[in-house]
């Protein structure tokens, strides 16, 4: 369980979030909705761990994450960026490879076991035939695929992701998120990620966060969230809700004029 | 085990290189005598040539090779950048610096210890420079290039103003040490460069896992549990002490800490794991081949090293991506 207490965080003396409480509870697929710049990113960085709040502490199962030592933290929750600038390229394996580090450490080489469990993940997204390529060969969404990789051979509770399909097309998309589904489903794995494709957000999410001015203006299922008074309000747009025929999910329909 | 070979294929080069390069000079020593003096004895003519003069010139030229290479690849892979290398970082300006001083104000005259330390100081200065700009804002890769730039033009402004004011016979000597030179150094200091430069070349090839993290980018490597601004810090310490004790012993030998590493990365990829040990063992293969052609060539002149790594390596680099044009990865 994730727990959010009161926590404040600036940049340079700007308020970025403000007083923010929250609770994740264990196998939840939590969606981090809200407008450009108003802290989606921030607030996952500080569960990670990766910002420090000015004020207010957050707690993984009961311990304080700014007191557990980074190695600890690494195997409990696990970071997929945006993307990752490949200056150097590295073959997909061995940048699969690298998501072990907190097992294998500094000076140790990779076990039989770290080679099996990269294996079984390059199997489950994907990507055992592009095990010998470098990464700068290989396309988007194959790219995203890989990262994916190496977030899950770390092998966490919790997986975050910050905006990780939005450059890619709408198959590719679908593709992650339902290894994601499948990850919170099956493997009971709590999945947290920041996302700007409502659509997206209402089809897989369990629950939804929306940010707004500094703060958390819902937080709850994806059906309570996604309603057209608060999405209005916040992205500045007229909507209509309506309900995939298919997976009954709610869907945001636009209104451009 | 492909990897284990090509290893054990470059020990063996470096080893041939070592006796081509201790066999040739001037004076003709056959290889049997040279093995001799080595680890039995022999005459006292043969031992000063072999054993006094050549020796530790060629220790040198193995150790600051490894050096520089290992260093290369630690700035380039910790700055994320494929054109750092030990002196983006302005270290190289900074010994330069003090090492003019050195010589402008005759200062070097008057102990072997003068010329190595004023070039250790300088480059410490600027490395102590770079340091602190750069503890406030988290050894961000971006910022550590630019202050190491900042600092490079402000130490060669120095270094031109002190030439500008000294005497010409002073200029020269100034100018062969500044182009990187073997023949400077002193006996006494190679023992304390040499097993300093090892220890820390050998720590840096353990730390290949490490390095490959950071290059992930800051968030990426601190998720993945490593207190990524502390270990740049060191890092970043432990290459520069290794480049400025190099430094100091043999003036500024630019290229090998660019370019080797990338060579190296065209033979066995960029895990650095692994490309650490061989960019080490390339690089002292490297600089011996350069060093035993600075003095043979023209000999009794000794060209600078500096202007021959450049030269071989600046060619042999543009072959390299012209051959393999279609995987050019910087």
């Amino acid at each position: 369980m994730i727990d959010i207490k009161n926590i404040s965080l600036s940049y340079d003396k700007i308020i970025v979030l403000e007083d923010i409480s929250l609770k994740f509870e264990e196998k939840s697929f939590i969606g981090i909705i809200g407008k450009n710049g108003v802290g989606k990113s921030t607030l996952l960085k500080s569960i990670l761990g990766l910002l420090k709040p000015t004020k207010g502490n957050i707690f993984i199962d009961d311990e304080d994450i700014y007191k557990t030592s980074k190695n600890v933290l690494a195997k409990k929750i696990s970071f997929m960026p945006q993307t990752i600038q490949f200056d150097f390229s590295f073959s997909v394996k061995d940048f699969v490879m690298f998501g072990r580090y907190p097992y294998i450490n500094m000076f140790k080489l990779p076990t039989k076991q770290d080679f099996q469990i990269v294996d079984d993940i390059m199997d489950f997204t994907q990507i055992k035939q592009l095990k010998n390529k470098n990464i700068n060969e290989l396309s988007g969404g194959e790219k995203q695929k890989v990262l994916l990789a190496q977030t899950l051979v770390q092998q966490t509770d919790i997986i975050c992701l910050d905006e990780a399909t939005s450059h890619l097309d709408i198959g590719n998309q679908a593709t992650i998120f339902k290894l994601l589904k499948m990850l919170n489903e099956k493997y009971n794995k709590t999945i947290i990620t920041t996302i700007h494709d409502l659509n997206l957000a209402g089809e897989f999410c369990s629950d939804i966060v929306l940010l707004d001015n500094k703060k958390v203006l819902n937080f709850g299922s994806t059906e309570k969230v996604l309603n057209y008074k608060d999405i209005e309000k916040v992205y500045n747009i007229t909507i209509l809700i309506h309900t995939n025929p298919v997976s009954k999910k709610p869907v945001v329909i636009p209104i451009y004029n | 085990m492909k990897l284990l070979f090509k290893f054990i294929l470059l020990l063996i080069v470096l080893v041939i290189i070592f006796i081509i390069s201790m066999l040739s000079g001037i004076s003709d020593i056959s290889i049997i005598e040279m093995f001799k003096s080595l680890f039995f004895s022999s005459d006292e003519n043969t031992y000063t040539i072999i054993n006094q003069i050549r020796l530790p010139r060629v220790i040198l030229a193995i150790v600051a090779g490894a050096g520089l290479a290992c260093s290369g690849c630690v700035f380039q892979g910790v700055l994320r950048n494929p054109l750092a290398d030990p002196f983006t970082l302005g270290i190289s300006g900074g010994a330069a610096f003090g090492a003019s001083i050195g010589f402008a104000f005759g200062i070097t005259k008057l102990s072997w210890v003068f010329l190595p330390l004023l070039g250790f100081c300088g480059a410490l200065l600027s490395v102590g420079f770079v340091y602190i700009i750069n503890s406030k804002k988290e050894f961000d890769s971006n910022s550590m290039i630019l202050s190491g730039v900042v600092a490079s033009y402000i130490f060669s402004s120095a270094v031109m103003l002190v030439f500008s004011i000294s005497s010409s016979d002073k200029l020269y000597s100034a100018f062969m040490w500044l182009m990187g030179n073997l023949s400077f150094f002193d006996d006494r200091l190679l023992y304390v460069v040499t097993i300093f430069v090892i220890i820390c070349v050998i720590i840096l090839c353990c730390l290949g896992n490490v390095i490959n993290i950071i290059s992930l980018g800051n968030e990426k490597s601190n998720s993945l549990g490593v207190n990524t601004s502390r270990t740049v810090k060191y890092l970043f310490l432990l290459s520069s002490l290794i480049t400025a004790c190099i430094v100091s012993c043999c003036g500024v030998i630019s290229f090998v800490g660019l370019m080797i590493p990338h060579i190296t990365r065209k033979f066995v990829g960029n895990n650095n794991r692994i490309l650490m040990p061989f960019s080490a063992i390339t690089g002292s293969i490297f600089l011996l081949i350069c060093d035993t052609i600075s003095r043979t060539v023209i000999a009794p002149i000794e060209i600078p090293i500096g202007v021959i790594t450049s030269i071989i390596g600046g060619f042999f680099f543009v072959f390299l991506l012209l051959k393999k044009a279609g995987k050019i990865s910087i």
